[in-house]
């Protein structure tokens, strides 16, 4: 469904990401970790474009692209069929929790208000914020926001939703709800790449995760075998540095 | 007061008030309006960093702030018909009030748009909408809202700066006061007649700058 090839990456001689490759499959919740710096939040933003690469080759929705020679027009459309929750959650500040959801539908999509409205009503009630539908960004708690840029990206019934660290903008006793709604995503079939330092969301709703560090793919793994029975020493070395309490 | 300074009040009231209306009105008004879309096309042009155009901008409002608005008046009024270019005083007035006002409020509507989060502009595009579709509806709301009080600010400033357009012919509230100083010898009074005036323009256009911000202010909130 999504497969990365040899996509590399240099910020001003110093290389970010070198020669990443990865695949994932319909269904699949990838978590990626790592250290800071290691590149994950890079991966993200150069698979949807938001940071040209410098080269690699991208397979999605059945064509590949050449990373290095991305038309407007290619990259618009792998945005139609990609969802994308930031750290920071991003909302449209002048407007609505609803018309968040709907401005990607109405505008983008040119769909018919009523339906775009309905829709947006589900996805918010889905994320557990149909009440909140005409607050404002700023009269919604962090958790609330995120809730809300979720349902944006989910209510544009996207093939693929990036995360990227979700929950690290959140203090800690909102987090939970955040977490909540993208296991209940993950079960219900969505795919999703998460970069996440929660290693419970890790080792518990993902299915795959992969370890980046220093701009690499050290290790790609099933996630229970990565934290049962890790294959590298370097993973063993990361995962015993980490809060055994956390996991 | 004397009577006599009284009766000359009450007499030119309406004489400075008519050419305020007539005049000093419509030319802030129209002015400001054109400078406004000066203004938003200047700071977009700066904003997309939009190549050629980017650089012109920045020419235009360097030498616009770094030239005296009387000078400008001047330059268009006297110093245009030299090279065939006859304009009447209110529409040279016109002409060098928004190209004067707009690189002022181009810098303000500048700091505005780069003011919202960049975080928005991407998120815009991951929910696939164009850039033009993203300035249109997302960043520029929040720049109009967030420029808001500065611009009118600079509208109120504008209100007062007409007053130099009496130097290029223009019969506002200014220069009708001076003529009645020169027929009444009664400088003070009537001068502080005319000041009044304007400050009852100015007191209105903060009112009504209230008014719009409280509009404009959307989920009790500034939306910088
Ligand atoms: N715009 C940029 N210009 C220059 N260097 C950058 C830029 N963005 C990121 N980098 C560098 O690229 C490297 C990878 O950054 P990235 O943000 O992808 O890391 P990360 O794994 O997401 O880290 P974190 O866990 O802290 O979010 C870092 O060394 C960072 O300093
Ligand atoms: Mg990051």
């Amino acid at each position: 469904m999504l497969d990365i090839r040899h996509l590399k990456k240099t910020y001003e001689n110093t290389p970010v990401l070198k020669d990443i490759s990865l695949h994932v499959n319909k269904g699949d919740v990838t978590a990626v970790i790592g250290p800071s710096g290691s590149g994950k939040t890079t991966l993200l933003r150069c698979v949807n474009f938001l940071t040209p690469a410098d080269s690699g080759e991208l397979t999605f929705g059945g064509r590949t692209y050449d990373l290095s020679r991305m038309s407007k027009k290619d990259i618009a459309a792998i945005r139609m069929n990609t969802g994308f929750v930031f750290q920071s959650f991003n909302l449209f500040a002048n407007k609505t929790a609803l018309q968040n959801v709907t401005e990607g539908l109405i505008i983008a999509r040119h769909m018919p208000k009523d339906e775009a409205n309905s829709i947006a009503t589900q996805a918010l009630e889905r994320v557990g914020l149909k009440d909140r539908a005409s607050h404002y960004p700023s009269q919604l708690s962090g958790g609330q926001q995120q809730r809300v840029a979720i349902a944006r990206a989910v209510a544009t019934n996207p093939q693929i939703i990036y995360f990227d660290e979700p929950t690290s903008a959140l203090d800690p006793e909102l987090i939970g709800e955040v977490l909540a709604v993208m296991k209940d995503l993950a079960s219900s079939g969505m795919t999703m790449l998460v970069v996440t330092h929660e290693m419970r969301f890790a080792r518990d709703v993902s299915s795959r995760v992969i370890f980046m560090e220093d701009g690499n793919i050290v290790e790609e793994n099933d996630s229970r075998a990565f934290f049962e029975a890790p294959r590298q020493e370097r993973t063993r070395r990361f995962l015993r540095t980490i809060d055994r309490s956390a996991i | 007061m004397t009577d006599r300074v009284w009766g000359i009040l009450v007499d030119s009231f309406p004489k400075i008030l008519l050419p305020g209306l007539r005049m000093t009105i419509p030319l802030t008004v129209i002015a400001f309006a054109l400078a406004m879309v000066i203004a938003t096309v200047v700071a977009l042009i700066q904003f997309a960093h939009v190549k050629v155009l980017t650089p012109l901008a920045r020419f235009y409002i360097w030498v616009i702030r770094g030239t005296p608005l009387l000078v400008q008046l001047f330059v268009v009024f006297y110093g245009l018909p030299n090279l065939g270019v006859y304009l009447d005083a209110f529409p040279a007035a016109v002409l060098v009030f928004s190209i004067n006002e707009g690189a002022y409020c181009a810098e303000t509507m500048r700091g505005a748009l780069e003011s919202v989060s960049v975080g928005q502009i991407e998120a815009g595009y991951c929910v696939g909408m164009s850039y033009t579709q993203i300035m249109w509806r997302i960043v520029l709301p929040q720049a109009l809202r967030t420029a808001f009080p500065p611009l009118s600010n600079s509208l109120i400033s504008m209100v007062k700066d007409t007053s130099l357009a009496a130097n290029i012919t223009v019969m506002e509230m200014f220069m009708a006061t001076q003529r009645i100083v020169a027929r009444t010898y009664e400088p003070l009074a009537l001068y502080l007649e005319v000041a009044l005036i304007y400050l009852l323009f100015s007191t209105a256009m903060t009112a009504l700058q209230r008014w719009g911000e409280k509009k404009l202010t959307v989920g009790g909130a500034l939306h910088a």
